[in-house]
């Protein structure tokens, strides 16, 4: 038991050690979110003082740009959690290693919402009237108590299961089933609960015919799952980025050196089988008459330094076990190639054009002389029906955190019907508003056209329809299958739907005021760095959250290289605190 | 967020001719304490305006309990420290009560239309006798001026200004806390900081309110207020007849609203609004009583308006027009 806890607290240091290296770019990125969070907690504290009288929110507009972000936020954690559904559910192996990304994804955007409605909160001195049995909590009443137990349940699902499938790679055991499933499946539920109760929060205010409306929530979910999949299409391709870039990888795959002349091929023997079964003991479960099989459909290459092996963007679809020696992979992205891995003894590569007939994502050449066994796919295929060899096969890919196109395209499907469901409901809704004309409309005539001479949301809402209808239009296109393309469509998903959904669904609704006043809402200077705050925080959460994990998937943070000077502690010595 | 530094043999320090290690150690030290002490002065910086802070809560007044949990003696110590503050703050000692409801009392108000003639002299009365802040301004009431024939709140004027009031071809409508038996901003209170009482007045206990304006967004009367900063009051302005439910000066960040002169009116006195009105327009009195003026007004008149009654929150407040 004692072991058991020393050993997480050992983890849990190792990964805050994690968090405190990294390079120049690394440094750069969080220290530029910690000064914009603490500027941004610099004008909280004004606010804090002086109270909300530094904000743009008034007794008519008593609501602003706070609850507008936490709205927008809380469809991003719900949204980052349906990924999930792919995987489980319909066993998408394309989307496997998102998960883990969108649900930290999901934690740091709860961490965003709960900064967001504190900071809205006049005497936030007084929190602690909102615990339950210390408190006095309204609940089930209040819509609000809904929301403090649904954000708080949703946060501890999701740090639940992420950090018990890090810790469980980290100790590289198979995580218990009944530990994290059922978990799954109840954030699932849970997801789209937090944003029915974010809306119903509106939805339930009679007073307010803007919000009063029974489409608020399927809106709200529609638009969610188009900018939180959005968010993730663009995340995961930094993530792709920076995780196997190197400044060593620069320049040709050949070095520099000059074509060398083809490798030498012979024919495989059942010797290079055991060769290899020294380094993957697993070949040794495969039967001796498949292992027959496979001989007529293996070779062995011999090459020398700087000989490819195989090209980024082929689809010849071999796939290679090396023998002896140690092979680069490079990846080339926009003119420059980056060392993705360096394969030794008993390791594969090419595998995943062999199983998914994808192109090749890289470059694959020779560091040293070396011996490699290369397979076609049928050959690779038939050695994956020994269960064991399937199952490091299949890991050592995940290990190696594809981001794939393809997981990327799959988010696209998702972004693609999602917008096109949001922009319906939207459709139905003016609809309903304008055609039937009533006294309701004044709120939507207020954003949409301007009323009585004020229209400051006028600019901004067709902004965000311009916006809805480009990314809609691209997305049906297949134009957006170029990621440079999605890019662009992602990022006028997110900023229309902020928008929409954000300034366009909560400033109306107090414009004009029950008494028919009209009175507009400008965010302050104050409250927009507050926000700014949050966001970089919220940021700077997800980074280091990151920062953790992917060495971790990647199997490169893990309990067997505990105690020794660990390859991540030679830059800890240089950044962080001395360590024993 | 580079890995390399892991990826890479150990570069820089390692691979140089290792320097002697307590110069190692002494150097990774000032450099952790220089980044150290930048990042606590930053920090320093950021929290600075705190000093300027307004109302710091002192630790009795951050665990004082829930209005409806705390018992007489508590209750006793919260009204004499309330007594203690208000005076060190306004020079002047007023007396705070913690007033009950009356037993076989439920308090309704009938304002008469045909009368009102929008002098606002109501929402004035109700600001000295509130102790409503000056600066910034909070009012209770709200006086719509609306055409003759319609009772659309959408064509309400609420800064109307003319030299005399009243003007031809309009009304007056007051608007203020309507008391209502169904109230939408007690449902939505996430810390039961509001709720209404025996005698149907929806009270506020100010000391447990969070702040969070879902009641002021709740309200289809826009009846209530929020403090966005620390209320003035000018010291010769203050009401020193102070009730713990009603009148009692306010803090910065919590939602305050008519409550119908609890300080007044549970002593069997009339509302201020009431009392100052020079055309005699609105009425007050216990409904459960079939004697009172306003249940004759509610038994005689056949025509009466609830404002925005299909919400059906079922105002206590009644308007009616002599016909």
């Amino acid at each position: 038991m004692t072991r058991a806890i020393r050993n997480y607290f050992v983890f849990l240091q190792r990964c805050v050690c994690i968090a405190l290296v990294g390079d120049w770019r690394y440094y750069a990125w969080t220290g530029l979110l910690t000064a914009v969070s603490l500027l941004g907690l610099n004008a909280y504290c004004r606010q804090f003082a002086h109270g909300l009288i530094v904000t743009g929110m008034s007794d008519e507009v008593s609501w602003g740009v706070y609850i507008a972000n936490f709205t927008f936020l809380v469809g991003v954690a719900a949204a980052a959690v349906m990924m999930v559904i792919p995987v489980y559910i319909y066993k998408n192996e394309d989307l496997h290693d998102l998960v883990i990304f969108g649900e930290l994804l999901a934690v740091a955007a709860i961490l965003m919402c709960l900064a967001f409605v504190t900071v809205d909160l006049g005497r936030p001195d007084r929190f602690w009237h909102l615990i339950p049995g210390i408190g006095q909590f309204n609940f089930p009443k209040s819509m609000l108590s809904w929301d403090v137990i649904v954000l708080n349940g949703y946060l501890l699902l999701n740090v639940h299961i992420c950090g018990y499938l890090l810790y469980c790679r980290y100790r590289k055991t198979k995580p218990g089933k009944w530990f994290y499933i059922p978990f799954v499946f109840i954030a699932i539920v849970w997801a789209v609960s937090i944003h029915t109760v974010t809306a119903f929060l509106y939805v339930g205010l009679g007073g307010r015919p803007f919000w009063n409306s029974s489409i608020v929530g399927p809106r709200f979910l529609a638009s969610a799952f188009t900018a939180g999949p959005a968010l993730i299409i663009l995340a995961m391709q930094v993530v792709r980025r920076v995780t196997s870039s190197s400044s060593l990888g620069l320049g040709s795959p050949e070095g520099g050196g000059a074509p060398s002349p083809p490798p030498k091929r012979r024919a495989a023997t059942p010797d290079d089988f055991v060769l290899l079964t020294r380094y993957l003991p697993e070949i040794g479960s495969v039967p001796s008459e498949i292992r027959q099989r496979l001989l007529p459909m293996a070779e062995v290459l011999e090459v020398q330094p700087g000989d490819i092996l195989l090209r980024q963007g082929e689809t010849e679809d071999k796939a290679f076990f090396i023998l002896r020696g140690c092979v680069v992979v490079k990846r080339q992205e926009g003119g420059r190639f980056r060392i993705t891995r360096t394969a030794g003894p008993g390791e594969q590569f090419g595998e995943i054009t062999a199983l998914d007939g994808t192109p090749r994502t890289a470059t694959a050449f020779a560091e040293e002389p070396s011996l490699v066994l290369s397979l076609s796919a049928a050959a690779l295929r038939l050695l994956m029906k020994s269960p064991q060899v399937n199952k490091i096969v299949r890991s050592r890919m995940s290990e190696r955190l594809l981001i794939t196109d393809r997981a990327l395209m799959t988010l696209r499907s998702i972004v693609q019907v999602s917008m096109l469901i949001n922009v319906f409901l939207l459709a139905n809704e003016v609809f309903k508003e304008f055609y039937s004309g009533n006294l309701h409309v004044v709120s939507s005539k207020y954003l949409f056209v301007g009323l009585k001479n004020h229209h400051a949301l006028v600019p901004w809402i067709w902004t965000a329809i311009a916006f809805n209808l480009i990314a809609m239009v691209l997305l049906v296109l297949p134009v957006s299958r170029s990621l440079k393309w999605l890019n662009v469509t992602c990022i006028l998903c997110i900023v229309g739907i902020w928008i929409e959904k954000g300034m366009g669904l909560v400033i109306p609704g107090f414009i004009p005021t029950p008494l028919g006043e009209m009175m507009e809402y400008r965010p302050s200077l104050n409250e927009t760095l507050v926000c700014f705050g949050i966001w970089s925080f919220g940021l700077l959460c997800y980074t280091v959250f990151l920062r953790m994990s992917v060495p971790i998937l990647q199997g490169r943070l893990c309990q067997e290289n505990e105690g020794a000077p660990d390859q991540s502690s030679n830059a800890a010595a240089a950044g962080a605190a001395p360590r024993g | 967020m580079d890995q390399n530094d892991m990826d890479k043999p150990p570069s820089s320090p390692a691979s140089q001719p290792a320097p002697p290690a307590d110069a190692m150690g002494r150097r990774s030290f000032l450099r952790t304490s220089a980044v150290l002490a930048t990042g606590l002065a930053a920090l320093a910086a950021s929290l600075k305006p705190l000093l300027e802070m307004n109302d710091f809560p002192t630790m009795e007044r951050f665990l004082q309990k829930y209005y409806k949990e705390m018992t007489p003696q508590d209750m006793a110590k919260v009204l004499k420290r309330i007594e203690d503050e208000v005076e060190q703050q306004y020079g002047l000692r007023p007396q705070v009560r913690d007033l009950k409801p009356m037993a076989g009392v439920e308090y309704v108000y009938c304002l008469n239309l045909t009368r009102c003639i929008g002098c606002r002299k109501c929402v004035h009365a109700c600001v000295a006798e509130n102790n409503e802040s000056h600066d910034p301004e909070i009012q209770y009431i709200r006086v719509l001026r609306l055409p003759d024939g319609s009772l659309d709140i959408d064509k309400a004027e609420h800064f109307y200004a003319p030299d005399s009031v009243p003007e031809k071809g309009y009304f007056y409508m007051p608007v203020q806390c309507q008391q209502c038996k169904n109230p939408p901003c007690v449902k939505v209170c996430p810390v039961h900081a509001t709720w209404q009482e025996t005698d149907g007045i929806t009270v506020i206990d100010y000391d447990w309110c969070i702040g969070c304006r879902y009641c002021e967004a709740a309200c289809p009367y826009w009846a209530r207020r929020f403090n966005f900063t620390k209320p003035t009051i000018p010291k010769d302005r203050l009401n020193p007849d102070m009730a713990y439910l009603g009148n009692r000066p306010r803090r910065q960040g919590v939602m305050e609203k008519c409550h119908f002169c609890i300080q007044r009116t549970r002593v069997g006195r009339y509302p201020a609004c009431l009392e100052v009105c020079p055309a005699g327009a609105r009425k007050f009195g216990n409904i459960l009583d079939p004697n009172s003026e306003v249940s004759y007004i509610l038994r005689s008149k056949r025509v009466f308006i609830q404002l925005k009654e299909e919400m059906g929150t079922s105002p206590r407040f009644f308007y009616y027009f002599d016909v």
